[in-house]
Order: structure tokens, then sequence, then C-alpha cells
């Protein structure tokens, strides 16, 4: 099924090429206020803090001046290394969590797995200030304030549910037979999982990986309340880069665009995955 | 060896499959589902319980004091509270119309991606950018790069159009909000979309093109009856993302009239500065019931989801 | 090899009325292929996987050998199947394919190799063994999930509408492979199909379902010449076995002509309460100058045989019935002719159960005195 080629016979030319051109116009627009902040990330701070103009200093002040040590305040390396730690170890712990949940309400169903499902997404519908203040008691308590562990505990917590819900909808995609022909050739659960559910289920896999990559990477509220002192997270780092004093806009930006490369270039390395995984079972 | 088997009409108690077999399978069944189910009770309905506790008492942080049973007095004062009136106003603006124009604009870019041009590749890749940046970054440079009343480009472009520079983020905050997460929120609802799209089988687009309808009425009549399920995931997840907002209203605004929303309010009343565990619990609550009253009739959306899986 | 049998087996779907198999109680002989024949619905795969242990027991069980398998799990009931789709495992090669349960079951690898190559020289797939199924035809797949569940030595084989989704042509081909495959290793067989013409050239016996209920089990001829109700009598043969309903009193007939029966069935009608049905199959059925007028519809002519349709008035209304001729016949479509019954005519009560059969013939009304 190649939809591409639908419009292929009998459609005028003109039109598929004035919707190209409007593409192309669309998406410049849209992605300019992206494209300005790399810009300002190049210009020194009396330039970018005027009306705007293309006076760029093709030069790495802006960044070298972001991440240089900030003495007790959080680092750019601190903050880094924090993020790096937390997103991949909550998204490891969510994927190790979610995929045997998702085989009990996918592939040998729980009887109640609707029920179960929208428990899980029901955990989301409660706002996250609503569970901060025992949490942040709790930490207090527990001595876990300032720490890495915290926010991947936490992260692993909002991530889970949505896991849980894409994995179960691209498992259920997966011919029943296949499960059954390697139940009766002896596979038990980690055999089934390997030899059949896990390769065939790849790329719906990663769709979701990356999902909890860009909500794990990009929180904020958790990050800035539990860990104010130590154990920040990036985006707690980008933040520290306004000045009350001063104009700020052209570190900013060096900083914003610091702060935003890692999850861009998974996103855009993925996109096309993600996208196929979505259609070919986030729904039916 | 030739036995013919008469049709058994009759109801004999034939032996039962043994009990205890049926009853181990359906916990084999539940196993694997368990880890991942208690750590979320854990983690989630804990923090519930302690919150309904605590939204029963008078409790004052900072400075410490104590911790004192006040029973349903919270919840009194609560619909006096016009602060907090207006915070669910304004958490339905920033829930709704970011959700539909997201949705409508999201929607418009897939189909302008659904066909093959010169360059997709990177034009989808730019319209998905914005879902993948920071919000904290998104906020910060739509204040300051953007919507500044002094050096912002949006201003510089009404200048050149011949009209009066405005400051956004002071005088139109909850408009300055909504931009924002609608630039955020329409690649969300761009990838389901298109998702929809690709998975549209083609056979009945062609028979429709051979039964000789309008590009507009095939969309219409078949291709948006298909994407519905896709629309109403994208609302769903986009609603329960979008009503917790807080990162662009914590630095764009940092609350104040027209951009707090409930969260926000919550925050502010507790450990933004004001302390009163107390209280700030009590309003968390009434939150959770609402949600769950939302979460109902979403439930309902959810099923129809579901069941329309089961039946397919 | 082991004989199987069900025990008053019965499956009920939570949520339906019905169960989708109706105690059936079914003994097959070790090394026989029993194939299991319906329309769909017949519970026929819900049987074959309550075999399996896919699909629990709500009442009755199910024994392989001399074992009571009702409780124990797939993996460990010394079976393998053969699925419609094939089921095989995308990502593995052929080799790997077929020495997956063996793997799963820790045999060494030597054997394991040793024995996927030695079925993979019985069922020609060797030049495959390192290919991906997405690179074989549909036919070379078909063997693959064959290979995969001979090469396990099971004591039972299942096989779900293994030929199913081949073409017709490869179909035909493939049954005897699969006829002759069953023989020479004489492990116990039990084939579901809905294709009642590959039930007939296959199985040792043919169990016939209809609607979870097990209607007659028997070898094929006997189901043929012997059916036990009308429809097992309408099931099985192609084309169809003639029906015609009867009236409720006076003596039988077809059209305006009477049905003379020999004593004992003439006899059964009598005694039997409300009308019953007549059954003949197309070879009995003479077209020329017989005493029952009919129109010609169409003429099928497959060049070795002929079938003939016709049409009657029978009860006021048109009833279709088909002929099988040996050409050459000349007639074509609109011609009118006259029927007459020549060979075994069943006798169908009520209740739809057979009563009697035996030669029959047909005559102008009150042609003959009756004695």
């Amino acid at each position: 099924m190649n939809r591409d080629e639908l419009s292929a016979v009998g459609e005028r030319r003109w039109v598929n090429a004035a919707l190209g051109v409007l593409a192309w116009v669309t998406a410049l627009v849209f992605f300019f206020p992206v494209l300005w902040m790399v810009l300002n990330s190049f210009k020194t701070e009396a330039n970018a803090n005027a009306t705007p103009n293309l006076d760029i200093d093709l030069n790495l002040d802006r960044y070298r001046e972001v991440t240089e040590s900030a003495g007790g305040l959080l680092s750019f390396g601190e903050a880094f290394m924090n993020s790096v730690v937390v997103v991949l170890a909550s998204t490891v712990i969510v994927l190790a969590l979610a995929i045997p949940a998702a085989y009990a309400l996918a592939v040998k169903p729980v009887v109640k797995w609707r029920d179960v499902l929208f428990f899980f997404i029901s955990t989301k519908f409660l706002p996250v200030v609503a569970s901060i203040l025992p949490i942040w008691i709790l930490a207090r308590e527990l001595d876990l304030l300032n720490t890495q562990a915290v926010l991947i505990v936490l992260y692993t917590a909002i991530n889970l549910p949505l896991a849980v819900w894409m994995l179960r909808s691209f498992f259920a995609e997966i011919p029943r037979e296949l499960i059954e022909a390697a139940e009766i050739d002896g596979a038990r659960l980690r055999g089934q999982l390997t030899s059949v559910i896990l390769p065939i289920a790849a790329p719906g896999i990663a769709a979701t990986a990356l999902l909890c990559v860009i909500f794990a990477w990009n929180e904020f509220f958790y990050a800035v309340q539990l860990n104010p002192v130590e154990g920040s997270t990036v985006p707690v780092w980008v933040t520290t880069n306004i000045s009350t004093r001063g104009e700020f806009l052209a570190k900013l930006s060096a900083a914003s665009v610091l702060a935003c490369i890692p999850v861009v270039l998974a996103g855009w390395i993925a996109q096309k995955r993600m996208i196929r995984g979505l259609a070919m079972g986030a729904i039916k | 060896m030739s036995s013919t088997t008469q049709p058994r009409l009759g109801h004999t108690m034939p032996p039962r499959v043994a009990r205890s077999s049926r009853v181990s399978e359906s916990w084999r069944r539940r196993l694997p589902l368990l880890p991942a189910l208690l750590f979320l009770v854990l983690l989630t309905q804990v923090p519930f319980v302690l919150s309904i506790y605590y939204s029963l008492t008078d409790w004052t942080v900072v400075p410490p004091g104590p911790r004192e049973f006040v029973g349903l007095e919270n919840y009194r004062d609560l619909f006096s509270d016009e602060f907090f009136g207006d915070a669910i106003v304004t958490s339905i603006q920033l829930t709704v119309f970011p959700v539909i124009a997201a949705l409508v604009l999201g929607t418009a870019f897939a189909l302008l991606l659904d066909r093959k041009f010169f360059g997709r590749g990177i034009v989808r890749t730019l319209l998905i950018t914005p879902f993948l940046l920071v919000p904290v970054v998104i906020g910060l440079i739509w204040k300051n790069q953007m919507f500044s009343g002094l050096y912002g480009v949006v201003n510089w472009v009404i200048e050149k159009l011949g009209g009066t520079p405005v400051e956004f983020v002071s005088e139109h905050p909850t408009l300055s909000i909504i931009v924002t997460l609608v630039w955020q929120w329409t690649p969300f609802m761009m990838i389901i979309i298109l998702a929809g799209l690709q998975s549209q089988p083609s056979d009945v687009v062609e028979a429709a093109k051979v039964d000789g309808a309008a590009p507009f009425a095939i969309f219409r009549q078949l291709t948006l009856g298909h994407l519905r399920p896709y629309m109403e995931l994208g609302v769903l997840l986009g609603a329960i993302y979008l009503i917790q907002v807080y990162d662009q209203i914590a630095v764009m605004t940092g609350g104040g009239p027209g951009s707090t929303n409930v969260p926000y309010y919550v925050f502010q009343r507790s450990i933004g500065g004001g302390w009163q565990f107390g209280e700030a619990s009590a309003y968390s609550i009434v939150v959770v019931l609402a949600s769950i009253v939302i979460a109902t009739f979403a439930l309902r959306v959810l099923s129809r989801l579901l069941k329309g899986e089961a039946a397919a | 090899m082991a004989a199987v049998s069900y025990v008053e087996a019965t499956r009920t779907y939570p949520g339906t009325d019905s169960p989708a198999v109706d105690t059936l109680s079914l003994d097959i002989a070790d090394g026989e292929l029993l194939v299991l024949v319906g329309p769909s619905g017949s519970g026929k795969s819900t049987a074959l996987r309550m075999l399996a242990g896919l699909e629990p027991l709500d009442a009755g069980t199910v024994h392989i050998g001399d074992r009571d398998v009702t409780s124990v799990r797939p993996r460990d009931r010394d079976i393998a199947m053969v699925f419609q789709n094939y089921a095989l495992y995308p990502q593995l090669s052929v080799a790997e394919n077929m020495g997956f349960a063996l793997k799963q079951h820790g045999v060494p690898k030597l054997e394991r190799t040793a024995r996927v190559r030695e079925t993979a020289r019985i069922l020609d797939l060797e030049p495959f063994l390192d290919r991906k199924p997405k690179q074989l035809s549909g036919g070379q797949r078909q063997r693959v999930a064959m290979g995969r569940a001979i090469v396990r030595q099971p004591a039972v084989y299942l096989m779900d509408e293994p030929l199913s989704n081949l073409d017709a042509k490869l179909r035909v081909q493939t049954r005897t492979e699969v006829v002759e495959l069953q023989a020479r290793l004489g492990v116990t067989t039990v084939y579901v199909t809905h294709d009642q013409v590959e039930a007939m050239t296959m199985g040792h016996r043919v169990a016939v379902l209809k609607d979870g209920v097990l209607q007659q089990c028997d070898v094929p001829s006997t189901l043929y010449h012997q059916p036990i109700n009308i429809f097992v009598a309408g099931f099985i043969g192609s084309p169809a076995m003639n029906l015609v309903g009867m009236r409720e009193d006076g003596p039988p007939r077809i059209g305006e002509a009477e049905l003379t029966l020999d004593a004992a069935a003439g006899g059964a009608l009598a005694n039997g309460g409300g009308p019953g049905t007549v059954g003949f199959r197309p070879e009995a059925l003479l077209i020329g100058d017989g005493p029952l007028p009919a129109r010609i519809r169409t003429v099928e002519d497959l060049g070795s045989e002929m079938f003939v349709h016709v049409a009657i008035e029978h009860g006021g209304a048109d009833l279709p019935l088909i002929a099988k001729v040996k050409p050459p016949f000349e007639g074509s479509p609109g011609d009118r002719v006259g029927l007459q019954i020549e060979g075994t005519t069943h006798l169908f009560g009520a209740d739809g159960e057979r009563i009697a059969s035996g030669p029959a013939a047909l005559r102008s009304p009150g042609a003959l005195s009756h004695s």
C-alpha cells in the first residue's frame, strides 16, 4: 500500500507543487523561533537585545560562557550528567516494568485488563501538584532530596502509564498464532518475549522509549522542587542563566540550544520509526 | 474400525475441570503485571492518601507549626476563595483552547505531509521540533525573543505591518501561554494524525475515486471517520498533559492573574511560598475529584476505543 | 504415538449462550488420521484447540495416550501444531524455525541440527534452510510449518486448515503429500478443514460437526452412503444431495409425481410424525422422459462428467435439482425434460434423522393401481 501513488494519475501537477511550496513555507514559519534561538546564541548580548538583526559572531563565546563552571551553583557539566543518568535509568526501569505488564494485558490477558489499563491511565489524571507535598515530605524524611534517585523513581512513575498503554497496543497487534506456536513449542514467558514479541514489536518499543526519554529529559517541576541544590537536571540549569542584572538573551539562547540538542537529535533520528510505530498499532 | 457416534443431546454430568488449575492459571497471568502495578500503586496512592489526611488539617510548614486536625474547614474556605475560582477558569482556558487548536493545526500539517513532495522528510523534521524542546526553553524563548515588547520578533513584524507593538506577556498572559502550548503540542497531534492517515486502507479511497468522489468529499466522509479514534487519542493524551501545565507559567509569568491555573495555584499556596500545606492539600483533593468526574467521561471515550479494538 | 480421546468435552465462550463444543466424545486410534469437518462456527477449530491446550475445557476431559491432559499446559502435552497461517517466526531462518521447539526443550545442538536436516530432506526444504520466511513462497512456507511439527516427533499432530491458504492446484498436490507423509510416519493426526472434499479424500475417518455437536463420525464411504441425518447428507458430497421436503399427508410426492418406496421405507414414513424429507444424489437423477416435468436451467460441462441444473415445481414454488450425467448430453437451458430417479433414495424424518434408505422410483400420479 503506497498512498503516495494515489495522487499520481490525473491530478494537476501545479496543485501538487503549490501544496509542496505551502508545506515548506509553513514549516519554515513554524520552525522560525527555533532558528532564531540558534542565531541569537551566536550574537553578542548587545546584538541579541536589539531590534531583530542578523549580526552574528560566528564563534562559541556564549557557549563557553554558559558552560564554564558556575562556582557553587549548578554547572552545565553536572546538570548534563544528572539528566543523562536520570533519563536513561528511568527509561530502562520503565521498559523493564512495562514490558511484562503489557504482556499480561495483551498477550495472555488478565480477565480485568480494561480496568487495569484505566487505572494506569488514571494515575496521570492526578496533577503532579497533588502528590508533590507528601512526596516532598517523604523525600525529606528519607533523606532523598537533592539526589538522582528520587528523580529516577518519580520519572519512572510518571512515564509508566504511557509506556504500558502504548506497549499493550503494540503487543496486541502481534498475531495470536505466533504466540500459540511458541507456546506449543515450549517457550515460557521469557522465551516468548525474546523470540517472538520483542523482535516483532521492536519499532513500537522504540517509539515508546523515545516518548519516555522526551518527557523525562524535559521534566522541570519535580527537578526544581526536589533538587534545588544538587542533583538537578538540565531544564533547571537553563533557568539559572536568566539574570536580573544585565542582558542575558544571547547566553540564554546558547544554554537553551545545549539543553535541547540531545532530545531534538534523538527525535529527528527516530521520527519515522515513531510514526510507523504509532501507525502500526497505537490505535486499532 | 468403524464407529458411528450418535450426536449427543442429553446432559449427563461430566467431570468438571479441576478448579485449582484454573485458579493458579489466573494468578500466573497476573504475575507479570504485578511489579508495574505495585510500583505505581505505591508511588501514586500513598501520596494520595496522605494528601487526604493533610487536607483535613491546618498545617503551616514555614515557619514550622503544629499540624492541627480541623476536619472539613479547608474545604469550606475553598468555596469562598475567588482566586481558586479564577484558577479553574484559567485551567479550562489553558486546556481546551490549546487542545483544539493543536488538533486542528496538527491535522492540517499532517494532511500537507501526507503527499509526496521534494524535501518532505526535512519539512517533517522541522515541524516536529517544537515538541522535542524543553518546555522551560519554550517559555523563555517566546517570552524573551518573540513576545518581548522591546526587541521581540512578533512586535517587529507588527510594526513593519503598521501596527503598534504589544506587551504580550504582561498584557495578554493567557493568550501568550496558549500560543506557546499550541506551538509545543501541534507536532504531537500531527504525529498521531499522520499515523492515522498512513494506516488508512488505500482500497477504500481508491473505490471512492473510481466512484467519482471529489477529494474534499473523500476527506470529509471517509478519512475523517477513520481518523476519529486517532483524534480522540490525541485529545485524551493532550488533555491529560495540558491540565498539568506548570513550566511555561513558571518562567513566563510566575503566576499572576490570567495565567495561574489550578496546579500553579496549589503550588503557590504550598511550597511556592504559601506554606499552607493543609489548605493546599484540600485544593489538590478537589482537583482530584474533578479529574475523576472528567475521567469517567473520558472513560466512555476510552472504552469505546478499547471496545472498537475488541470488536475488530 | 498415542491414541486420543475426547470424553464429553465442552467449551462455552464467556458471554455466549450455547457451547462452541457440546459434550464431544470421540475416540481416535493410534496412528489414525482423523478429520474434523464442518461449516464455520461448527466448533471444529475449538475442538482442536482444546486438544492443544489453547482453549480450556468447561466440562469433560481430553486424553492423549492414557494421560488425562485436560489441565496440562500445551508445552507438556507432547503435541505439535500446524497453523492455518503457518505462524512462522519471522526473524528466524527456516532451520531456526524448525529447531525452535527442540531448543526450548533442551535438545543439544548436534542432535537438533541433525533432526532439522533430516526433516528438511523429507520435505525438500534443504536449499532453503538459511532463508527467512518472507523470502519463501506460500507453498514453501507451508512445508516449513509442517516441518516444524514433524521434527518434534510428538505423540499427536494437530493441523488447523493447513492447506487453506494455498492456491487450488497446490492444495490438491499437497493433500496427497500430507496423506503419504502421515502414513509413513504413522503418527496420530487430528486434521481440521471446512472443505468436505479434503475431508473425504484424506481421513481414515471423518467427524462431521455442526453447531458444536458431533453429527457423525465414520469412514468416508459410510458418511456418503449412510448419512445419519439431513445435515450430513447435504454437507458431504459435491454437488450436494438433492433434498425435497414432503407434504404432511398422502403418498410421498415430488412435484406431481408419486414416489414409490419399498415396503420398509413406506412403513416408516407412515409411522413418522410430521413431514419428512427425501434425498437422492445427483447421480441418481435421470434426465429423459421420466414422469416428473422439469426445466433445464444450466448445463455444466467438466469434460469427464456433466452436471445439469434443473428446476421443478414442487409445493407451489420452483425447486432446483442437480443431475449428474455422462457426456454426451444434448440439452440446453430452457428445454423441458422429464426426470426419473434410479438409485438409492434416503428418507429423513421430521426431526432430520435418517429413517430408511433404499431404491425408489417416480411414477405419474394415479398411473398404477395401488396394492
